[in-house]
């Protein structure tokens, strides 16, 4: 079967509700993480990835949900990035399905995913907001 | 198939609403407004409107009603108004009268007020 | 001469009436790449979210969507009862239910609808339509409306149904179960359709996964992945869906599939009238202020999986909500399909993958096959100064 359970302790992932999994990672560590979750469970796929703004502690989280088809598991990896310099590792080359969900986090938060050749700004907003160089889900955005 | 195709010789499925009513169920949710005899002018469905469709404004100076100290009653603007009927919801006592009238597109914008004073006249004969 | 012409089918009415663009590369009449352009639409739903109180966004987020709005209505209102400790009521959550799987077999009919017009096909568009209204009332007559049911509130349902509504509930049920056996038999026999659809835009189960593609085209791909089923929530525990799987991956498969989930939610919708538990399904008081914490709230919108990340900090409003539609996933990432199919195919495999723009939202997509094909400049190809491979 999967190997799944040896890759939760290895990487010591914490219950926190029924089918939900927490994971926190370094933002170097990510990468390997995903590749070593998908060599794992093959029966996986990235449902969404979703950034959360926290100005008082100057860092941007992006919380990266797996859900394992087999055993029936939400694998939330959790990353922190500084507010000031967002990049991280791109994963599209591992999973190609994070291609929207990198692309909806560098337009509406201004993270940067290294690696990436698709990643632009105005790939969803209006132009107006781009050109005014705004991130209209920072809690700092003024004007939207 | 040709069962389905003699199915379209049976009878016009649509109706033409301009001439015929449109047939809608006594659960539609349509046009609401509030009994100026029950409101109490608590404004909670204007805390809960997600449209902010719903304003509070004056009772009538010849008007006063013990249960509504602060002397306001919502009036509900229709063009705004998306029906969710959180108001009649939130409502603590059930003060909005409901009906399924629908047919509410016109020139002019429509609101609440003029339904809502009708209920004070009622109230006063009765 | 030229090599790659490129044509852009839409924004408007490639097949469906909604705004997206699929910038088609074409060699010959076999599409090369496919660059996926939306953002026609990005309404700020997020950040609006954000700025009204826990009781509004119910009514704000169940307004993403048109075709599917209870189940959004559903993911947000189970995430914040999550977070404020509420439980609703049994009879609630039966109630909930009903209203979800009639919109996802309302949804099905419309978009099995939709194929058939856009394979030229009107009629049996038009009959489709006409039953599917059916349906439409009886959303109305439990809800209130035949498109925005607005029903969910936190800790329960807004209205209660009547033992007289679920008998005639009951009674167009069996009107609406013959029909679609009867559209299945339709889809599953017909020449043109067969023809049109078969093997046509074809998707491997590796593929479907790392693409993260989800709903009715993960299934149709042979993947077994349902929330209702894995992931359970309101009454699901307890009727317990069956998956319904195909393994071709075409666009037939993905179509047929929707018709067999509208039968199984005929089943579920009557097992939910039998079953119902009594007692009152609605809230006296709406609690109106959440707890710290986040929950991934997940269901099974007719489309696919619909995620909500909802995060609190305490107090009357969400901290951020996070909305993941099937769509987003389902139309974005699914440029590779295209390849190497023909033009004429590519409205059907749109369509087969059910898009719903104002689900997607936002989004603007260059999905080239990556790295294996580099684009050349016209110029240099009409000089035959670099020769394709």
């Amino acid at each position: 079967m999967t190997e799944l359970p040896s890759f939760l302790s290895r990487w010591g992932a914490e219950e926190v509700g029924p089918h939900r999994l927490v994971i926190r990672v370094e933002k170097d560590k990510l990468r390997d993480a995903v590749k070593d979750l998908v060599s794992a469970d093959e029966m996986i796929y990235l449902s969404t990835m979703s950034a959360v703004d926290y100005p008082e502690r100057g860092v941007i989280e992006l919380n990266y949900f797996f859900w394992s088809v087999t055993e029936k598991k939400g694998i939330i990896i959790k990353v922190e990035v500084p507010r000031d310099k967002p990049e991280i590792d791109t994963i599209t080359d591992i999973l190609p399905g994070a291609n929207n969900a990198e692309l909806e986090a560098h337009d509406l938060f201004g993270v940067v995913f290294k690696g990436n050749k698709s990643l632009r700004r105005g790939f969803l907003l209006p132009p107006e907001i781009v050109e005014a160089g705004i991130y209209p889900l920072r809690k700092d955005a003024k004007g939207v | 198939m040709r069962e389905v195709i003699s199915n379209i010789f049976s009878r016009p499925a649509t109706i033409q609403y301009p001439r015929e009513p449109a047939a809608v169920s006594s659960e539609y949710r349509g046009l609401h407004y509030p009994d100026l005899n029950k409101c109490i002018g608590c404004s909670l469905c204007m805390v809960d409107c997600p449209a902010n469709a719903i304003k509070m404004v004056k009772l009538p100076p010849d008007y006063t009603n013990p249960k509504n100290p602060r002397g306001i009653y919502p009036v509900v603007d229709y063009g705004k108004c998306v029906f969710c009927y959180q108001c009649v919801f939130v409502c603590p006592v059930k003060a909005y009268i409901t009906s399924n009238k629908f047919d509410m597109a016109d020139y002019v914008t429509h609101n609440s007020q003029a339904l809502s004073l009708k209920t004070i006249r009622k109230g006063d004969k009765g | 001469m030229a090599k790659y012409v490129e044509v852009p089918v839409g924004p408007q009415h490639p097949a469906l009436h909604e705004p997206i663009m699929l910038r088609v590369k074409l060699d010959g009449e076999v599409v090369e790449g496919v660059d996926i352009v939306t953002g026609y639409n990005h309404r700020g739903v997020e950040k609006l979210g954000e700025k009204n109180s826990w009781v509004r966004d119910i009514y704000i987020f169940s307004r993403i969507c048109g075709i599917c709005n209870a189940v959004h209505a559903q993911t947000y209102t189970q995430g914040v009862e999550k977070l404020m400790g509420v439980e609703p009521p049994p009879r609630a959550k039966y109630i909930r239910t009903i209203v979800m799987e009639l919109e996802r077999i309302h949804s099905h009919m419309l978009i099995n609808a939709v194929m058939a017009e856009a394979i030229g096909f009107d009629t049996l568009f038009m009959l489709i339509m006409r039953d599917r209204e059916r349906v439409m009332h009886l959303k109305e007559i439990i809800t209130g409306q035949r498109v925005h049911a607005d029903i969910h509130i936190i800790g329960g349902v807004k209205r209660d149904l009547k033992p007289e509504t679920a008998e005639k509930v009951l009674r167009v049920l069996d009107y609406i179960e013959a029909r679609l056996k009867h559209y299945k038999k339709v889809f599953e026999e017909d020449y043109t359709i067969r023809k049109r659809l078969e093997d046509v835009g074809k998707i491997s189960k590796q593929e479907a996964l790392k693409h993260s593609l989800v709903g009715p085209v993960l299934r149709a791909s042979g993947v077994p992945s349902d929330v209702r089923v894995d992931d359970p929530y309101s009454a699901y525990d307890e009727l317990k869906p069956n998956i319904v799987v195909r393994h071709e991956g075409d666009s037939l498969a993905r179509m047929l599939l929707r018709w067999d989930e509208a039968l199984e939610s005929v089943r579920l919708i009557r097992a939910a009238i039998k079953n119902m538990p009594k007692g009152n399904p609605v809230p006296k008081a709406i609690k109106r202020a959440a707890g710290k914490g986040e929950v991934f709230s997940r269901v099974e919108a007719p489309r696919g999986e619909l995620i909500y990340h909802i995060v609190s900090t305490g107090g009357p409003k969400p901290y951020r909500i996070k909305v993941r539609t099937p769509s987003f996933n389902n139309i974005v990432n699914s440029g590779f399909a295209y390849i190497g199919e023909r033009l004429a195919d590519v409205p059907v495999i749109l369509t087969s993958f059910d898009p719903c723009i104002s689900c997607t939202e936002r989004v603007l997509v260059v999905d080239e096959k990556k790295g294996l094909r580099k684009w050349v400049p016209f110029m240099a190809l009409s000089r035959g100064e670099i020769r394709v491979a």
